[in-house]
């Protein structure tokens, strides 16, 4: 295996973009992809995209349709899904196109225009896509996966009202600064605590919107890098977990979960994260930047946890002592996080990647995070699906 | 009987997830006789790594369990949920059962307030609306134990 950095990133804004197509995001994402590694379409010799789900054939096949407007190539082109992880399997594909030899420069890239309003099932037919049933038989969409989870955590740890919205707060600080987020708003702890609840005990505000977005990765050998990058990225571990048996969590789209731990909550996660810390041969002490999937204020919590940054029950210490803002031991989702973003599922963990990216340039003007050498980005999607990717300069 | 005494008067939104016998409505589950864990739905097997994958037979979860966590959820969930008329805001909680799994379900029957995290809760169906026919459309809820 060779090494691999990161030498083109690019981002169409997240928003709502009704009246354009998800290849339009798409082609402008990678476009600005190519621009910033000064690299030739022709350049790529191999591509990996995300499936965007509610785009029918042509969103199952998002890489060809895309790759068609620069002109087709004959490269292999890998389309992928694993929900809202779907990026961070396009990232690891991508990866190991170019670290096995097979090629020497990869492009990866995920696109999503999410439909009005909430999301729900995608088939009619219970016998063969199971997930038909929560929303049938329950109404389950996912908020209140994540409020019942939520709820357990508070009764464990005697997390409050206030500890949720304080995470609301931290990102719109930072997702004010963001010139490609969605949600500029900066809001106080009492316009938080203010807003609707959702889904007891989570709020309007503490849950993620869902967005429309594309972002792309052109990815080279490192001994090529510098032809493109004047600082490539070295991504020191891309990696995905799946869910471990005997993992008490109720995942999105089961209606049961196992009463009794025997493996951490989140595993799916707990294992792209350990596996990415091996192949990386560092720990999460060593880490300065940290691109966290908040779908909502509980997960901000959780998943300082899962992925070992403080112990069960510490995150609400972490944030309140200020360890998780810039300038803290670790920075948190400085990009404003889905929190300022929305999701974006087959976009959002190349989003992730693209924002450590220029974390580690330096190119995040009054949201920079000084001295930054090691960021990492985390994902989570739903029935035990997660991408852990670290990079370093 | 008349043609009408012969169609039932409820029927599942999705048949297999519960029934009622005797005492009352359980859930249908199923049972590894190697790994011993208890699916739901009992098609969705999740068996223990190096299991031998069965028998796996049929079992009913005992009626009652305890409250795990629960929820209030203020917005009316998408199509294909379906109810009469808007039912929010209405709780919905996971109970765990003696099996040693968690099931989560709508909570019925009782206000929001009288929810208490580890409460008895019995399995009852809850129904989500009536069809041309006439019959009440179920599925599973729960409630406290009186």
């Amino acid at each position: 295996m060779r090494d691999v950095a990161i030498v083109g990133v690019g981002m169409h804004p997240w928003g709502k973009f009704e009246g354009k197509n998800f290849i339009d995001l798409g082609v402008d994402a990678v476009a600005k992809a190519l621009a910033d590694a000064g690299m030739k379409w022709e350049e790529i010799q191999t591509i990996c995209s995300g499936i965007f789900i509610w785009g029918g054939n042509a969103g199952h096949l998002s890489g060809q349709y895309i790759a068609s407007v620069f002109g087709e190539t004959g490269v292999p082109i890998v389309n992928v899904y694993a929900a809202c992880a779907t990026g961070s399997s396009a990232m690891r594909t991508a990866y190991m196109s170019i670290a096995s030899g097979q090629v020497d420069v990869a492009l990866c890239l995920g696109v999503d225009m999410s439909p009005k309003g909430v999301l729900t099932a995608k088939s009619d037919n219970p016998q063969q896509d199971m997930d038909v049933l929560r929303w049938r038989m329950v109404g389950m969409s996912n908020p209140p996966y994540w409020a019942l989870e939520c709820k357990k955590r508070m009764e464990k740890y005697g997390t409050t009202e206030q500890d949720l919205a304080d995470v609301k707060v931290l990102l719109s600080k930072y997702g004010s600064q963001n010139p490609n987020a969605r949600y500029k708003k900066l809001y106080t702890r009492d316009e938080v605590l203010d807003s609707v609840m959702v889904c007891d005990p989570l709020r309007l505000y503490e849950i993620c919107a869902t967005s429309d977005g594309a972002a792309a990765l052109i990815l080279c050998a490192s001994d090529k890098a510098k032809e493109y990058a004047s600082k490539p990225v070295k991504v020191a571990a891309t990696t995905i977990g799946s869910s471990i048996y005997g993992d008490p969590t109720l995942r999105i789209s089961a209606l049961s979960a196992p009463a009794k731990a025997e493996a951490p909550l989140l595993s799916e996660s707990y294992s792209a994260s350990r596996q990415a810390y091996e192949m990386a041969g560092i720990g999460p002490e060593d880490v300065d930047i940290l691109e966290l999937p908040d779908n909502s204020s509980w997960h901000y919590l959780q998943y300082l946890e899962t992925c070992g940054f403080c112990g069960e029950g510490e995150a609400e210490k972490m944030l309140a002592k200020g360890d998780t803002e810039i300038g803290g031991k670790v920075a948190v989702c400085p990009s404003g996080g889905f929190s300022s973003f929305g999701e974006a599922i087959g976009a959002q963990a190349i989003w992730q990647v693209a924002e450590v990216v220029t974390q580690l340039r330096g190119q995040c003007g009054s949201r920079q995070v000084e001295n930054a050498r090691v960021g990492m980005a985390q994902t989570y999607g739903l029935m035990g699906n997660s991408g852990t990717t670290i990079l370093e300069v | 009987m008349s043609q009408q005494e012969q169609v039932a008067n409820a029927v599942p939104a999705y048949p297999g997830l519960f029934t009622e016998a005797q005492d009352g409505v359980h859930l249908m589950s199923a049972r590894c006789g190697d790994c011993g864990t208890h699916f739901f739905p009992k098609n969705h097997q999740q068996h223990r790594p190096g299991c031998s994958r069965g028998p796996v037979d049929e079992v009913l979860l005992h009626r009652k369990g305890t409250l795990a966590s629960f929820t209030t959820l203020h917005y009316m969930p998408p199509k294909p949920f379906k109810t009469e008329k808007d039912i929010t805001p209405f709780p919905m909680g996971m109970v765990e059962f003696p099996e040693g799994i968690q099931v989560v379900g709508i909570i019925t029957d009782c206000s929001q307030d009288d929810l208490k995290m580890g409460m008895e809760m019995e399995t009852v169906a809850y129904t989500l609306y009536r069809n041309e026919d006439g019959q009440s459309v179920q599925t599973w809820g729960f409630r406290p134990v009186k």
